[in-house]
């Protein structure tokens, strides 16, 4: 510290593709609409109702504590209703008012603005949000008692709870074409497979999520469950199931990538991603959750500073 | 050197102290923390086998040796006749650990009055239904104690729980063991019983 | 900075406050903090254990040897948790068996060690009631307040009765072990919200 040195610059990876935080939110949200307007179309008003009230209330927390904290209003960087968009993605259409605005609460305060706001938040805020709802009120959260009074031209059951609980010959019955264009059971903006990778190819062409991530991160999920599939067809789905299904793609475009919680690196964000993938695959198919994806992600944002550490060193510089 | 000798002597001191007075608070409290446990840990068991009896079974109680053990008989009167006696029995093998089973046996004619599962540290959901849902246990109600009772894969007539085949087993061995228990006593117990 | 015995007794009220302020102890808050009942028994078992290992220690400080005072401490705040452990299950078997393995971990609660060394060693017995006493209800209205509070949100209920009706849908997460983590966080952030002002 009594050293004459004022500031340390180390080399880069800096990353900046010459757009604000807003514009980035902005972006984001957009391309998210792409997954979510079928979603709106498929569930009908309760899903409208669901996503409105999830983005007003991620911006009405995120002034209450900038109020309360007496900081400077945050709302205006979009970071707040991109939570909320996010969080609501993953919602089952039939969520009630409370199970929102509480989740939003969690994800807003506790997630993001308790560690510092936008930006020093070790975790992902939206998963936070989830998975404490998740432990709270599983029952809201199991997509077939909560879509039970829904009787869409398709088969009305959430495929990674009928796998669990039948086994690998239902797979059979969703066709990879079913499965892409959201003829499945789940969340709200979860399930229209082709919009999710339309709108993250998108945001990836214009660098406002990183590639490696994502890539890997299929990867990790197509790597393991090929491997679980062929150790023991009898058993385990095959690795196409699995990437269409369940949050898998919404995890690998918008909630792995997520800045302050994935790493920097080239070689970090491949292992990051890859580690998401395959602790996905393995809570699914060993654990005893339905979908892994979520505390997957969590459990890959607690070693991300560790992992952001790997990589390559100078050549003969010591240290 | 003086230094050394005090430290000793003032743990040795301390400690001594500290032993008697514990040894003194364990026998005045010990008598007061059986009926304590009687009436919390086996109570609600006694309630549900002696539904309708008149006394209450956790305070008219006596022990009789068993083999090495002293066991713990309750007992339970009906319409002025006392004629049911209730103590528990323990089956191995269930899927965490022994399985205690309070079983209330009419002395008359040997059947089962009804059961209770006690102790068990199954798995929640499953096994543990043993004690949380009374419907599989009130199928030993009527059978006799003193023939072997076993799930219905053994050849018996117990329907095992649905998800929980072992703890099944487990509760079956432990009314085996109290039938054990019954005819090894059966003759002073009824003796006993009658003296209430 | 000599303080009165009142001062002893207040400092432990909020000052001092053992969980919120201090931050010793966190085994039972956490741990036990499922219901108000079962955070006020908790706190008044702890209470007993320390006013009692303060009053001897601050009687015997002359004649225990500095180099096995530890030792000392330990014998001392063992004796009377086995103490409390039989007379609970002699008089409050219910709370015992919720209660269950905290009671002996109360041995090694750092805050009856940390008052016993940082305060009643090295004052008189008066004062060290106070501070034993103070510290001991600090700890029992936290504990009561922590448990209050999860016990509202996470079941809904109040010593019983229900508080938001039948419709309310118990957030079951705040009477898991996270939820705690979570909201002593929350009531030590408003803690300093209203002590900084």
């Amino acid at each position: 510290m009594h050293s004459q040195k004022k500031l340390i610059v180390s080399h880069a990876p800096f990353w900046h593709d010459g757009s604000s935080i807003t514009t980035r939110s902005y972006h984001i949200m957009l391309a998210a609409m792409l997954a979510i307007i079928p979603g709106l179309i498929m569930y009908g008003a309760s899903a409208v109702a669901v996503v409105s009230m999830s983005v007003s209330s991620a911006i009405l927390w995120e002034l209450a504590f900038n109020k309360i904290s007496k900081q400077p209003v945050s709302v205006g960087d979009g970071n707040a209703s991109l939570i909320g968009l996010l969080f609501a993605m993953m919602l089952p259409a039939t969520s009630p008012w409370w199970v929102v605005v509480t989740g939003t609460f969690v994800a807003v305060i506790i997630g993001k603005q308790i560690f510092g706001g936008i930006g020093a938040n070790p975790f992902n805020p939206v998963l936070i949000g989830m998975s404490i709802l998740m432990v709270a009120w599983k029952d809201y959260f199991d997509f077939d008692a909560a879509l039970v009074n829904y009787d869409l031209d398709m088969v009305m059951v959430y495929p990674l709870a009928y796998l669990k609980n039948f086994g690998v010959s239902i797979v059979d019955q969703f066709s990879i074409i079913d499965l892409l264009t959201g003829k499945q059971v789940g969340g709200i903006g979860a399930t229209f497979g082709i919009g999710i990778i339309l709108g993250g190819i998108y945001l990836i062409i214009r660098g406002f999520i990183r590639w490696e991530i994502t890539i890997s991160f299929l990867a990790g999920i197509f790597i393991t469950a090929l491997a679980f599939q062929i150790s023991d067809p009898q058993n385990y789905a095959g690795p196409v199931f699995h990437l269409l299904t369940g949050y898998t793609l919404l995890g690998a475009f918008y909630l792995s990538t997520e800045d302050s919680s994935s790493p920097v690196n080239f070689i970090p964000m491949l292992i990051y991603g890859a580690g998401c993938g395959v602790m996905t695959v393995l809570i699914r198919n060993i654990g005893a959750y339905v979908d892994g994806v979520v505390l997957a992600i969590l459990l890959m944002n607690l070693a991300n500073p560790l992992i952001d550490k790997i990589r390559p060193k100078a050549i003969g510089k010591v240290a | 050197m003086t230094e050394l000798i005090k430290m000793v002597v003032v743990l040795v001191l301390l400690s001594s102290s500290s032993g008697g007075l514990l040894h003194w608070l364990k026998t005045q409290t010990s008598s007061k923390i059986e009926d304590q446990q009687v009436k919390f840990v086996k109570g609600p068991a006694l309630k549900s086998i002696f539904e309708g009896s008149s006394n209450d079974p956790t305070a008219d109680r006596f022990t009789l040796k068993v083999g090495e053990t002293e066991k713990n008989f309750f007992v339970g009167k009906f319409d002025g006749k006392t004629n049911c006696v209730a103590f528990e029995g323990f089956g191995k093998g269930g899927y965490g650990g022994d399985i205690g089973l309070m079983i209330g046996v009419d002395i008359d004619n040997g059947s089962v009055l009804g059961a209770a599962v006690t102790t068990h540290s199954e798995t929640p959901g499953l096994g543990a239904k043993a004690k949380e849902d009374p419907s599989f246990v009130s199928q030993l109600k009527g059978l006799s104690i003193e023939s072997p009772i076993l799930v219905t894969n053994d050849g018996g007539k117990i329907n095992a729980m649905s998800g929980a085949t072992i703890t099944s087993r487990a509760v079956c061995n432990a009314a085996n063991d109290a039938g054990k228990i019954y005819k090894e006593i059966k003759s002073q117990l009824t003796e006993k019983v009658k003296s209430f | 900075m000599a303080k009165t015995v009142t001062q002893e007794f207040t400092k432990g009220l909020w000052e001092e406050i053992a969980p919120f302020r201090l931050v010793l102890g966190l085994c039972p808050v956490l741990g036990v903090t499922t219901t108000m009942e079962n955070g006020i028994g908790m706190g008044l078992a702890t209470t007993f254990v320390l006013v009692c290992s303060n009053i001897l220690v601050s009687i015997l400080r002359k004649f225990i040897p500095a180099k096995v005072r530890i030792a000392c401490f330990i014998v001392i705040i063992a004796t009377f948790v086995t103490v409390v452990e039989l007379l609970m299950q002699a008089f409050a078997y219910p709370l015992f068996l919720k209660l269950g393995v905290f009671i002996p971990l109360i041995v090694v609660n750092c805050l009856v060690l940390g008052r016993a060394e940082a305060f009643a060693f090295k004052n008189k017995l008066i004062p060290s009631v106070a501070d034993g006493l103070g510290m001991g209800v600090g700890f029992t209205l936290s504990l009561g307040a922590l448990g209050a509070v999860r016990e509202i949100l996470g079941t809904g209920m109040f010593l019983g009765m229900s508080v938001f009706g039948a419709s309310y849908e118990p957030f079951a997460f705040m009477v898991q072990a996270p939820g705690a983590f979570v909201c002593l966080g929350l009531m030590l952030c408003g803690m300093n919200i209203i002590g900084s002002k």
